[in-house]
């Protein structure tokens, strides 16, 4: 042993680490490509006592080295290393349940306040849009997409509008194609008025107020011709689900934009940053509901013909989710 | 010289993370490059699979045609975001592709990546990139201020992470993550250490004459020396041999080493002025002397 002696000081420095660098280098390695869920109990132990020893060694390294090599490497394999004992440690079966019980509908009551705004916005879109529809039919035209109007307006017959909500024979028109139309515009809508909050709510809230308008005169048009109640069930029994999934999904973008107008003592990007952690979660929240009103509509519309079971069935999902907002995730005290 | 009087603090180095040991660790910022790579190749693999589900359901024959064009057209759109999202939580913060480009996603305040910032950047990659992406391919000339508006959000979106340091996405700024490139630890040998002992006796340096260089000097001279070793090759090359002659004599002349230094011998002399100099640098930085090349750049004050 009398080699190390003429060595200079960082040379013997690493030779002294460099059995440990190495170990931690193949252990980092083997939790990147098996998961550090498969590693021994030793070697888990031994990868998070190594790498806090590496970071030591570069923060000395940095110090007294000079080696360029030398400080590249234990700069990589510190920070390899750092990425493989900071992996995330759960499951994507914990994180799903954990959102279903607990931080899905407490996100829902924290940012209530969005969400009423997003309700807020469809229901005046509504309104405005019935009241137009009265004001002079011709609006249906400005206001409701002729895609998705599928032949009805103002110049259909009352038989052909009824005909479309009691469908007599699904396959035959291709409503269930229609369906699941309607259904990826109203998800494309979704995902819309969520993104497009960032940028200062309004258009966030343009673009809800317009839905709701088009539904408005839609509403509008069959209660003219005497058929209110049957359009209602129509729309219930998965519009309470999808139409919420759009207001929810509004709110959540309107949070963001909130985010950025009023950031409060934050920067705007840390602002943004908390705001997202509600609003992701509202974006969840209404992809699951478009998804059920999905199912719902792609059988239950066409299965179920009569009013009464329509409004039922789609009310009382509605309260189900509510009831999942309010009480989910509640402590017991 | 700046005119304010109020010294701003200096903005952090993006390519410096802070782990939760205190020990900034360097991990370079992603280049769009490799990011659009990777997202490239994700989008190939999540439309193969979309591809082969549709299939499978086609050849088990269980739904009508129709309804397998409406299934296809929603396994197109949802197929996507469970596959980053369990992907980059698999991986931890690399999706397939990803880890064909070498890059990751890391969390920007240290800690290990939360699954409520994977779910945040990936659900906003949808409806920043995807969403008016295909909007913009289905779109046909009958309407252009749709396509326009989606094209111009397209390019805003992809704009966004030119504009700050950290090439970050919208949806990275909320989920407070950002992509590095993945660091490859390379162990190389130790000029140092590998000095035979009859070497170091050939060549005597005085304290005088290693005062001249700085640290900036020692590494380039590793660089070269390292380059020598890595290739014996190219020992014997003409232009490698004049370039090793020049070097050797910008060094005599610069610390005033008298003695000539035989062809056979360039190699072992820089080593051994490489040996020297570190120990000699080395030893100055231990007392609080950095010194950062041959100009004394430390010294001035940077005020």
């Amino acid at each position: 042993m009398e080699e190390p002696t003429d060595l200079i000081r960082s040379a013997r420095f690493r030779k002294e680490r460099e059995a440990d660098w190495l170990r931690l280098e193949s252990l980092a390695a083997k939790a990147e490509t098996q998961g550090l869920r498969r590693m021994s109990f030793g070697e888990a132990r031994d990868l998070a006592a190594l790498y806090r020893e590496a970071t030591t060694s570069l923060a000395i390294a940095r110090e007294i080295s000079l080696d360029k090599g030398l400080l590249l490497y234990l700069e990589a394999l510190t920070a390899r290393a750092y990425l493989s004992v900071y992996a995330p440690q759960e499951s994507a079966r914990g994180i799903i349940g954990r959102f279903l019980s607990k931080s899905g509908p407490v996100a829902m009551r924290n940012s209530w306040f969005f969400v009423m705004l997003g309700f807020l916005s469809m229901g005046l879109g509504l309104l405005a849009g019935y009241l137009l529809y009265f004001d002079d039919p011709a609006w249906f035209y400005v206001l409701m997409p002729p895609e998705l109007a599928g032949g009805r307006g103002p110049d259909a017959t009352t038989d052909y509008l009824r005909s479309v909500i009691y469908q007599d024979d699904p396959d035959a028109s291709g409503l269930g194609a229609f369906a699941t139309f309607l259904f990826s515009h109203n998800t494309r809508i979704a995902i819309f008025v969520f993104g497009l909050g960032v940028f200062l709510c309004a258009p966030a809230i343009a673009l809800t107020f317009y839905n709701g308008l088009a539904i408005g005169a839609f509403v509008g048009l069959h209660v003219d011709r005497g058929l209110g109640w049957d359009l209602f069930g129509w729309l219930s029994i998965h519009g309470v689900t999808e139409l919420s999934a759009i207001c929810i999904a509004c709110g959540g973008g309107i949070q963001l934009g909130a985010a950025v107008l009023f950031p409060g003592q934050n920067t705007r990007a840390e602002a943004l940053r908390i705001a997202g952690r509600d609003a992701a979660k509202l974006a969840i929240i209404a992809a699951l509901m478009l998804i059920a009103a999905a199912l719902i509509e792609g059988f239950g519309r066409q299965l179920i013909q009569d009013r009464n079971a329509r409004l039922i069935i789609g009310w009382t999902i509605g309260g189900l989710w509510l009831m999942w907002f309010i009480r989910g995730g509640r402590t017991q005290s | 010289m700046k005119l304010r009087n109020k010294a701003k603090t200096a903005a952090p180095d993006p390519n410096v993370l802070l782990p939760p040991e205190g020990v900034p660790l360097h991990l370079t910022v992603a280049g769009m490059g490799a990011r659009f790579g990777a997202q490239i190749t994700d989008i190939l693999i999540t439309m193969i699979g979309a591809i082969a589900l549709v299939v499978l359901l086609a050849v088990m024959d269980l739904t009508s045609p129709q309804t397998l064009w409406a299934i296809s057209a929603l396994l197109f759109f949802i197929i996507r975001i469970p596959y980053y999202v369990l992907t980059e939580l698999a991986w931890n913060g690399q999706t397939i592709g990803k880890r064909m480009l070498k890059i990751k996603v890391v969390s920007r305040d240290g800690l290990s990546l939360s699954a409520h910032a994977l779910v945040v950047r990936n659900l906003m990659k949808e409806a920043e990139i995807f969403l008016p992406g295909t909007l913009l391919l289905t779109l046909d000339a009958a309407s252009p201020i749709a396509s326009l508006i989606a094209l111009g959000w397209v390019i805003g979106t992809i704009a966004v992470p030119l504009t700050n340091k950290r090439r970050q996405r919208l949806g990275d700024m909320i989920a407070g993550t950002y992509v590095i490139d993945l660091p490859t630890p390379i162990l190389l040998k130790d000029l140092a250490q590998s000095v035979p002992k009859p070497v170091k006796d050939k060549f005597v340096f005085l304290s005088h004459q290693l005062d001249h260089y700085g640290t900036l000097e020692l590494q380039t001279l590793e660089d070269l020396l390292r380059a020598q070793e890595n290739r014996p090759a190219m020992q014997t090359n003409a232009r490698n041999k004049a370039t090793l002659d020049s070097v050797i004599e910008k060094i005599r002349n610069k610390i005033g080493y008298a003695d000539k230094v035989q062809p056979a011998d360039s190699v072992a002399f820089l080593r051994a002025f490489y040996n020297a100099q570190r120990a000699h640098l080395e030893q100055k930085q231990l007392f609080g002397e950095r010194r950062q090349d041959k100009f004394h750049a430390d010294k001035v004050d940077p005020d």
